[in-house]
């Protein structure tokens, strides 16, 4: 089953992430199979300058970084265009071949997400094949490489992403902290990490799981399916405008209730962010605890009545777990998303259900000072979220975790404040007290919204070449 | 009066009992129907819900026709459950999200009734993972389960061969069943708006093509509470 692990065999953009601040993704549609197929090819060996090559991973930890990087995923609709048999398209996972829109309903996805209400190209799934990503930190590259992928595909539509400043995304938060490490891919920046190391065959697929014995099919062909890896691409607009307002409104509430001050202990509000008024700071502490963490990235278990300073300690953000009197709510997001070692009622899926997320920021900045400046204008994330197997991982997650919160008692029935399918007039969230006991706030709106997205199978550099050797 | 019922109306009314008209609604009619406007096989086991609710147990009744229907083939079934009984209840409590499950041998099938919280597939799979070897062992007894032993390796076709036999549960109103046809065919739902008079001819294609099925999704005597939810408030731990 488990060959020797070639790295160079692997797509870049999926054991390790990028250092570059912009992406350009290219949904495209093959309405020529023969030059998608010569595009393919030549992306593979590299051997013109009018067409990008795919990066690849490395064995060796880059010297020097590239300045450019393009990889490709490709939907099933897309392995269908470019002609993949009927044999080997069965050997692909069901919610890869019914992809993303057919499985919305278990993902979240309905009112205002409804694949339905997507933007083009995302609401005709049939025309979405490939999504090519290009990430760059210069505009005219971006540019450049879409002139030539336009000769070989029909560019449906255009999406561009941004880093934004300090790490975070609109809401605030400081992103990314927090990815799974892999077997093989040294990284010293995380060498004092406590989380386990996944074996591959979390991301890729044709290696072992973290389940003993459990293997994950691989389609065929073998050099098709192996060292390839699953992609949920998400458009997810974040309402900014209604996040910020949600807060102060909690904030408020919050000020006159009788157990506020083992929230936030009287005096307290000096050490949030160098010292804020009491109703600011309530404003962080209900922040940080639907989030899990405070917005500088601070670890909310770690520290429940600081913002920092963070130390600069290797390993200092991640290294922390959660039990039974964890200040950290069993429903704040990143405790959903990863539990950890902390108790769970799925027993074996503590650490079973990582997902590698991959994202960046859409649409003009926000000001949260000015909030109606831009109030009509979308922002939100691009995120990847790769795996080996999209049912146990992307959406077991989304669907028993992210929403209904079936993994602790204490919040089942109440979804993901920041990321859950919430509706104001049913959703609940119990911020924890220092000493025990919570508080139930209400009210919160779907801050996250669908807009768009595909599930995608990131092919190996051999899977690339099959699939431009293909002759039917 | 004019609704005072003559004779041709009585005569009517009482069609549905007469043996001619019974025999050609079923050996003409009903052909006929079902090869001009057929209804699908449906998916077996729950559909999925938009919204939390105050129920999080869905009921999985697995029907698993057995290799060999003799006696002594359910003799081996019976083994295959049997043996496996330490399994099952240590698999039960581990995979925690499980109510209970029954076995049954019923006709010629291998029958697994459970009521279990949440989504389908993790089920299965928490089941695979702590439990792989029972239903390992139950493939071995019933038809097409060869092919999925061992379920550890074949994990996502183990799930799509349980979820196609796992039984259609239709829906608890039956003016549902239009809405549920209409997206099986692949029509925009209610439009033109369903006759309400064409009910029983869709639920009889219905049943037509999908002749076991369970009634409804489970009723049950109190809120669905999670099991980890019980097990939170009785204090015997989650």
């Amino acid at each position: 089953m488990t060959k020797e692990f070639n790295p160079e065999d692997v797509q870049g953009n999926i054991l390790r992430g990028y250092r570059l601040n912009r992406v350009r993704h290219l949904v495209l549609e093959v309405t020529n199979r023969s030059l998608a197929r010569q595009f393919l090819a030549a992306t593979v060996s590299g051997s013109t300058d009018t067409v990008p090559t795919i990066t690849r991973e490395s064995s060796v930890k880059w010297s020097d970084p590239p300045d450019l990087c393009f990889n490709i995923g490709v939907t099933f609709a897309g392995l269908l265009a470019l002609g993949v048999p009927q044999e080997g398209l069965k050997t692909f996972p069901t919610e890869f071949r019914q992809g993303m829109t057919k499985r919305a309903a278990k993902i979240g996805d309905f009112g205002d997400s409804d694949p339905q209400n997507w933007a083009d190209p995302f609401n005709q799934p049939e025309r979405v094949h490939l999504i090519a990503s290009i990430y760059s930190d210069s505009c005219e590259q971006l540019e450049q490489v879409q002139v030539q992928v336009a000769k070989a595909f029909t560019i449906v539509g255009v999406r561009d992403g941004r880093n934004l400043p300090e790490g975070k995304v609109f809401f605030g938060y400081r992103d990314s902290i927090s990815q799974p490490r892999f077997e093989h891919v040294t990284n010293p920046d995380r060498a004092n990490d406590n989380e386990p190391i996944n074996p591959l065959g979390t991301v890729l697929l044709g290696y072992p799981t973290h389940y003993e014995g459990v293997l994950f099919r691989v389609p065929d062909p073998d050099e098709l399916g192996r060292n390839g890896a699953f992609n949920a691409f998400r458009v997810l607009a974040q309402d900014t405008v209604a996040f910020e307002k949600y807060l102060s409104s909690a904030a408020t509430e919050l000020e006159n209730h009788p157990y506020v001050d083992r929230l936030l202990a009287p005096g307290a509000e000096r050490n949030i962010f160098g010292g804020m008024d009491r109703h600011s700071a309530l404003r962080e502490v209900v922040a940080a605890q639907m989030c899990g963490r405070w917005r500088n990235g601070m670890p909310y278990e770690k520290s429940p009545n600081s913002t920092g300073p963070i130390p600069d300690t290797p390993g200092f953000l991640t290294n922390f777990d959660y039990d039974r009197g964890s200040r950290c709510p069993a429903g704040s997001h990143t405790r959903r998303a990863n539990p950890r070692n902390g108790h769970i009622v799925q027993r074996m899926s503590n650490y079973s259900r990582r997902i590698v997320r991959r994202g960046m920021s859409y649409g003009p900045d926000f000001d949260p000072d000015n909030p109606d400046e831009t109030r009509n204008a979308e922002r939100g994330l691009l995120g990847n979220f790769l795996c080996a197997n999209l049912g146990a991982q992307f959406e077991a997650v989304m669907c028993d975790w992210i929403n209904v919160g079936l993994q602790n008692p204490d919040i089942t029935g109440a979804d993901d404040p920041l990321l859950g399918a919430n509706e104001p007039e049913t959703s609940w969230f119990d911020l924890t007290l220092a000493e025990g006991g919570s508080i139930r706030l209400r009210g919160f709106p779907r801050f996250v919204k669908a807009r768009g997205g595909a599930y995608t199978f990131l092919p190996s550099l051999s899977a690339i070449a099959y699939l431009s050797q293909l002759e039917t | 009066m004019a609704n005072e019922e003559g004779w041709f109306d009585r005569y009517v009314d009482s069609l549905p009992e007469r043996g001619w008209f019974k025999f050609l609604s079923k050996n003409v009619v009903l052909p006929y129907w079902a090869i001009k406007n057929p209804a699908p096989k449906l998916p077996g086991g729950p559909r999925e819900t938009q919204q939390n609710s105050e129920n999080v147990q869905r009921m999985m009744n697995l029907v698993m026709p057995l290799k060999d229907s003799s006696s002594i083939g359910r003799a081996k079934a019976a083994l295959a459950i049997a043996q496996n009984v330490d399994e099952i209840f240590a698999g039960l409590d581990n995979v925690g999200t499980v109510h209970f499950a029954r076995f049954l041998i019923l006709g010629d099938n291998l029958c697994m009734i459970s009521v279990y919280d949440g989504d389908f597939s993790n089920y299965i799979r928490d089941f695979i993972i702590t439990i792989g070897s029972v239903f390992d062992d139950v493939m071995t007894v019933v038809e097409g389960g060869d092919e999925l032993i061992p379920t550890a390796h074949n994990v996502e076709r183990f799930i799509d061969w349980v979820h196609a036999h796992d039984l259609f549960q239709a829906p608890d109103y039956p003016t549902d069943v239009f809405e549920l046809l209409d997206e099986a065919r692949g029509l925009s739902k209610d439009t033109p708006p369903h006759d309400l008079k064409t009910l029983p001819r869709e639920l009889i294609l219905l049943l037509h093509a999908n002749p076991d099925l369970s009634l409804g999704g489970g009723y049950r005597a109190y809120p669905g509470y999670s099991a980890a939810q019980v097990r939170s408030k009785f204090g015997v731990g989650w």
